[in-house]
């Protein structure tokens, strides 16, 4: 496989990226570093970790606590709808790409124009998709029983889509 | 569009599917943020998992094993040792494939040289691309080529196909013959024309001599002037130019094998050149490939002769076998009368050193040029080693004294030396040989 420099350059694109998103929550919170702090670190230290050792297996629990710091950090403040999560989340799937594409490049493997604009419109589908659910939750509704179970209903049929074209792809 | 031919092979595609790591961890991470939203019940970690979710399955959705014809062709069958054919892999697709590359396993004596704008690609449907290899032929011998790797992956990468498509082509390498200039002559020629300055007399252009006039000479070989001082009619003698049969006789029963090459590989260096050098000259040339298998061709001249031989000499390899092996095994008619037998051997085994003994014993004008052992082997570093080592080389000289007692010249090739002072030494043995003779 033919090496070039844009690919070395992946993992130190990467890396700041997953640093951003880890201080994000910091800074939109605005109090003294506490445990949501700490969680941002390890999240970021084992996601340095997976893309230098290169470690493939550490890198799903790095996206996993940089996701869990976000969402931590606004139960913590007891934040109202985050307007910038459709931002955060186009962001986080890039940097979990970002990410996989360093992993590949250790390995030999180069991304493909193709590729990279299918992650592009990916990032953006996502960021859309976001927005529309954050719209949708904007909407003054009143909760209850009968709404939790649409809600666990559409994410059974969201896992029963996965699994219908997970069966057809194998 | 790629076409059939004698050098084109279609490969049958059978893939193996293998999922990135990135599909379950995106799919876990998805499920958690859902699970997180309905727990919580708040909207961001599941606009958090949504395009993870969106990327799953897109992935899923877009994941199909690529549909491609695929042709391997090489640009020739026949290339000598040293040179580079091109090896050419022609895939057609019948759906999208967003990223395909090609790996080419090689046998041993080839190289490949990729060319920097023979990269990983992505075909459309009905796309055509020839992915071009160039290939180095290192060492000379029979190749099968055509085992190719094909590597493809989905637009999102989740995914990787992998198929191993076997449509092997004969790819023969001869050896790179040394340049030899004069060969071996041989004592005796046939009947047929050639370049080879008879000893016999007849009709030719090369003067052999002065003789009286009998009546039924032609007229025109009238030497005048001899006739006018001797006051009697004097004719020219000529010799006539004839061609020979040669036979080259290799020696297969060993083969010395060190990381710089092979006895084998010597000899047949040498029999390449011999052959071509020979056929060059409008000689026939035979071959008795003598070992553990027997492998014969029968004298014959011409260009057909030439490949059939360089077929046969890339074909040679060392069979072990333990049977004892006389001259009565050879056909008759691969060794005729009068022919010169060339010998290449490392005159180590006793079957061979016997069937050349009895050779020159029947009478065949026989020259043995000895492929060197003496590189292959390591005299050792103890003192009974060492001993050792200096009996077997005595052994071998007596040997060789052996043979040029019978009137054999025993020449010694070295490896990394030219053939042609060997020959020379040889030729030098021959004609003193002759001339102590008459």
């Amino acid at each position: 496989m033919i090496r070039s420099r844009p690919l070395l350059a992946i993992a130190p694109a990467a890396v700041p990226l997953a640093v951003a998103l880890a201080v994000a929550p910091l800074v939109r919170a605005g109090g003294p570093p506490g445990p949501v702090a700490a969680l941002g670190g390890v999240a970021v230290a084992l996601y340095a970790i997976a893309l230098g050792a290169p470690l493939a297996g550490a890198l799903p629990w790095a996206l996993g606590l940089l996701g869990l710091e976000y969402v931590v950090s606004l139960e913590v403040r007891a934040a109202p709808l985050d307007e910038g999560a459709p931002a955060y989340a186009a962001a986080f799937f890039l940097c979990a790409e970002l990410g996989w594409l360093a992993l590949e490049a250790r390995r030999g493997g180069r991304p493909w124009p193709g590729r990279a604009a299918a992650i592009g419109a990916v990032a953006l589908g996502g960021a859309a998709l976001g927005a529309l659910l954050l719209a949708a939750s904007a909407v003054p509704f009143a909760g209850g029983p009968a709404v939790t179970g649409l809600g666990v209903a559409a994410a059974v049929a969201v896992a029963a889509s996965l699994a219908w074209l997970g069966r057809r792809a194998a | 569009m790629p076409g059939g031919g004698p050098d084109a092979a279609r490969a049958v595609t059978t893939w193996t599917t293998t999922a990135s790591g990135r599909l379950p961890a995106y799919l876990a991470l998805g499920g958690a943020g859902l699970l997180a939203g309905l727990l919580l019940g708040r909207p961001e970690p599941v606009i958090l998992a949504a395009p993870l979710l969106l990327a799953a399955a897109a992935g899923l959705a877009l994941a199909h094993a690529p549909d491609v014809d695929v042709v391997v062709r090489l640009d020739r069958e026949r290339a000598l040792e040293g040179e580079e054919v091109e090896l050419e892999v022609t895939v057609s697709a019948r759906r999208p494939v967003a990223w395909l590359d090609l790996e080419v396993r090689l046998p041993a004596g080839l190289a490949e040289r990729r060319r920097s704008d023979d990269g990983p690609a992505s075909l459309r449907a009905g796309a055509t691309r020839a992915y071009r290899r160039q290939l180095a032929c290192r060492r000379w011998g029979g190749r099968l080529v055509g085992h190719v790797t094909m590597r493809a992956r989905d637009p999102l990468g989740f995914f990787t196909y992998r198929d191993e498509t076997r449509q092997l082509l004969p790819l023969r390498v001869y050896p790179r013959p040394e340049a030899v200039r004069r060969m071996l002559r041989p004592a005796e020629t046939q009947a047929f024309a050639g370049n080879e300055v008879s000893r016999l007399k007849g009709d030719g252009i090369e003067f052999a001599d002065i003789r009286p006039f009998e009546a039924g000479d032609r007229v025109r070989r009238i030497n005048w002037r001899a006739s006018a001082r001797r006051g009697q009619l004097h004719v020219n003698e000529m010799r006539p130019e004839r061609n020979s049969d040669v036979v080259l006789f290799l020696d297969t029963f060993t083969d010395l094998v060190d990381p710089a090459g092979t006895s084998l590989e010597m000899t047949v260096r040498a029999a390449a050149a011999l052959v071509d050098g020979y056929l060059r000259r409008r000689d026939r040339v035979g071959l008795v490939g003598f070992g553990g298998t027997l492998r014969w061709l029968r004298p014959a001249m011409g260009e057909r002769q030439l490949y059939r031989l360089v077929d046969a000499l890339i074909d040679t390899q060392v069979v072990v076998s333990y049977a004892w092996k006389g001259l009565e095994v050879i056909p008759p008619r691969t060794l005729p009368p009068k022919s010169l037998v060339i010998a290449l051997t490392p005159l180590l085994d006793e079957r061979s050193l016997g069937a050349l003994l009895d050779l020159r014993a029947r009478g065949y004008d026989l020259s043995v040029i000895e492929l060197s052992p003496l590189a292959f082997v390591h005299p050792g570093r103890r003192e009974t080693e060492r001993l050792a080592y200096r009996l077997w080389v005595m052994e071998r000289e007596a040997l060789r004294g052996r043979f040029l007692s019978m009137g054999v010249p025993v020449v010694t090739w070295r490896r990394g030396e030219p053939l042609e002072p060997a020959l020379s030494v040889a030729s030098r043995f021959r004609r003193d040989a002759r001339l102590v003779r008459t």
